[in-house]
């Protein structure tokens, strides 16, 4: 409805001058950026600087205060009826740091469950494609255990093989590692590394510089509401511009 | 003692059973389990209504089912029967049948307390299991009917059978407007033995123990299905069947 056909060239998330106040505290001060096709951009920052509210306005999980929102070729935030949001909201993969995989429901349910209700695919075919989801996450032997079955990194694999199941161009990840003990950060990482190596386009919120130093194209330093740097991570690593963005990096080496 | 409840039964065992029926309108027994079942029937999708029109951002809804369900719980059930009884034959001008107004206010009634405890089941879920299925593209409705409702139902099972089994308490109310149930059929007995008191309403009491003590089995044996298909979850659903023990605590 709202789609102007994309091209090849244009970027599959543009923000443009995006503002966010809860009251009178503002969050986000004015964000311009551009995720291109393919790129995996790594969003860090200090505590509270607006990581997670900044990754929920693109599938408007948040709503914005002014500017505007594209995302492969559609404006999120413009007035539209709420089927339309919805359709958005299910071409746009989104991992929550806490999973929050349907307890009720085993894993290949969990997966299955949207393309059907959503989507309207026939069961056997959202069957055979929750399948191949979980075996491309590792976990086929895992189809009929239910989440509390399911360690912190197989769940979180689950929650990606759910949002893989919509077949959106881009996801999102709002620290998908953070909620994990530390011997099971691993196995989320390398599934999402595999996505980026697929052509995946993908924002993600992480703490994980090794992780963003082998897959992101690019890295966005944020504080206070604000990009203070974007950069490739070689350079953000070894040649943080601001102060800010030095101070960040060496408290988070030790 | 029990030669007197044996006779009884022995002697009025069919008006205990169906009442005058049919030679009158149906009662006893199967009046009562047929306005309990009824009455449950309709109270619990009704109480879902409320519940989600109370959580609703809308005024329109929000705002006179909030009225209706602080007044129904603040108002005594037989308040409100007798207000059905002599105010809806005023409105419409037809000669409702009892049982009728009976079922209309009890499933008013346990509809708005069935609410309350739907919807604190749906608020306990927290924001997250809402947020992923919208971020997935579910509706709001969708994600209620596929997601929360599943989920919120089955963790206040305990409280659902609390106001079931005060339902099918609830209808012995009836007796005040004369609907032919099992209490009225019970009383019409002790008026005529008018010597047996005791004897004929331990016998009512009897039969609604069975009925709500059946009740609350299926309850259980339910949740320990779900529970069980759910594995994993174990420990927590031992508590709650707990709590079904306790079954005259009346949510409020
Ligand atoms: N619903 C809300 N109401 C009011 N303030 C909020 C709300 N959500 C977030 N904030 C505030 O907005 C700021 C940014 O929050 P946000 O969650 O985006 O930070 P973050 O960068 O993701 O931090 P963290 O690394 O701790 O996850 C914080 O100061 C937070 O307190
Ligand atoms: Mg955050």
């Amino acid at each position: 409805m709202n789609t102007i056909a994309p091209s090849k060239n244009s970027p599959m998330i543009a923000l443009t001058g995006v503002h966010k106040s809860y009251g009178n505290y503002e969050v986000l001060k004015g964000i311009d950026a551009e995720v291109a096709r393919g790129e995996v951009v790594v969003i860090c920052g200090p505590s509270g600087s607006g990581k997670s509210t900044l990754i929920r306005t693109v599938n408007r999980l948040e709503e914005i205060g002014s500017g505007s929102i594209s995302c492969d070729g559609n404006n999120i935030h413009q007035p539209m009826p709420a089927k339309e949001l919805n359709r958005l909201r299910s071409r746009i993969g989104f991992v929550f740091q806490s999973f929050n995989l349907f307890p009720h429901l085993s894993a290949i349910d969990n997966i299955a469950m949207s393309p059907m209700r959503v989507k309207g695919l026939q069961r056997d075919v959202a069957y055979a494609k929750a399948t191949k989801l979980l075996e491309r996450v590792g976990l086929a032997d895992k189809a009929n255990a239910f989440p509390a079955q399911l360690s912190g990194g197989q769940q979180q694999r689950v929650a990606i093989a759910r949002a893989l199941a919509m077949e959106p161009p881009v996801m999102l990840f709002d620290e998908p590692t953070s909620a994990l003990d530390p011997e099971m950060v691993g196995e989320v990482l390398s599934v999402m590394k595999g996505l980026a190596a697929d052509g995946m386009t993908m924002m993600c919120v992480t703490h994980e510089m090794g992780f963003a130093r082998d897959v992101a194209d690019r890295v966005w330093f944020i504080d206070q509401g604000q990009i203070v740097e974007s950069a490739r991570p070689e350079d953000f690593f070894s040649r943080p511009q601001t102060q800010r963005a030095q101070r960040f990096l060496s408290e988070l080496r030790h | 003692m029990i030669s007197d409840i044996i006779a009884i039964i022995r002697d009025y065992w069919l008006l205990l059973l169906i009442g005058q029926y049919p030679n009158g309108p149906l009662g006893g027994l199967a009046a009562t389990l047929l306005l309990s079942i009824l009455a449950i029937a309709f109270a619990f999708p009704v109480s879902i209504a409320l519940a989600l029109a109370r959580l609703s951002n809308s005024p329109f809804l929000n705002w006179p089912v909030t009225a209706l369900v602080y007044f129904t719980r603040g108002v005594p059930l037989l308040m409100l029967i007798l207000w059905g009884y002599f105010l809806v034959p005023l409105v419409t001008g037809a000669n409702v049948p009892s049982f009728l107004t009976m079922l209309v206010t009890l499933v008013v009634y346990q509809g708005a307390f069935l609410s309350e405890v739907v919807r604190g089941g749906i608020v306990a879920l927290g924001h997250g299991q809402m947020e992923a299925s919208r971020a997935l593209g579910h509706s709001y409705l969708g994600a209620m009917r596929y997601v929360i409702l599943p989920q919120a139902l089955y963790n206040v099972i305990p409280s659902i059978i609390s106001v079931f089994v005060a339902t099918i308490k609830d209808t012995t109310l009836g007796y005040v407007i004369n609907v032919p149930d099992l209490t009225f059929a019970a009383s019409q007995i002790n008026n005529q033995l008018l010597t047996q008191p005791f004897q004929v309403f331990f016998i009512l009491a009897a039969v609604y123990y069975v009925i709500c003590w059946s009740l609350s089995r299926v309850a259980i044996v339910t949740e320990r299905r779900i529970t069980r298909k759910r594995a994993g979850t174990a420990s927590q659903a031992t508590a709650k069947s707990l709590k079904l023990a306790a079954l005259t605590d009346q949510p409020s």
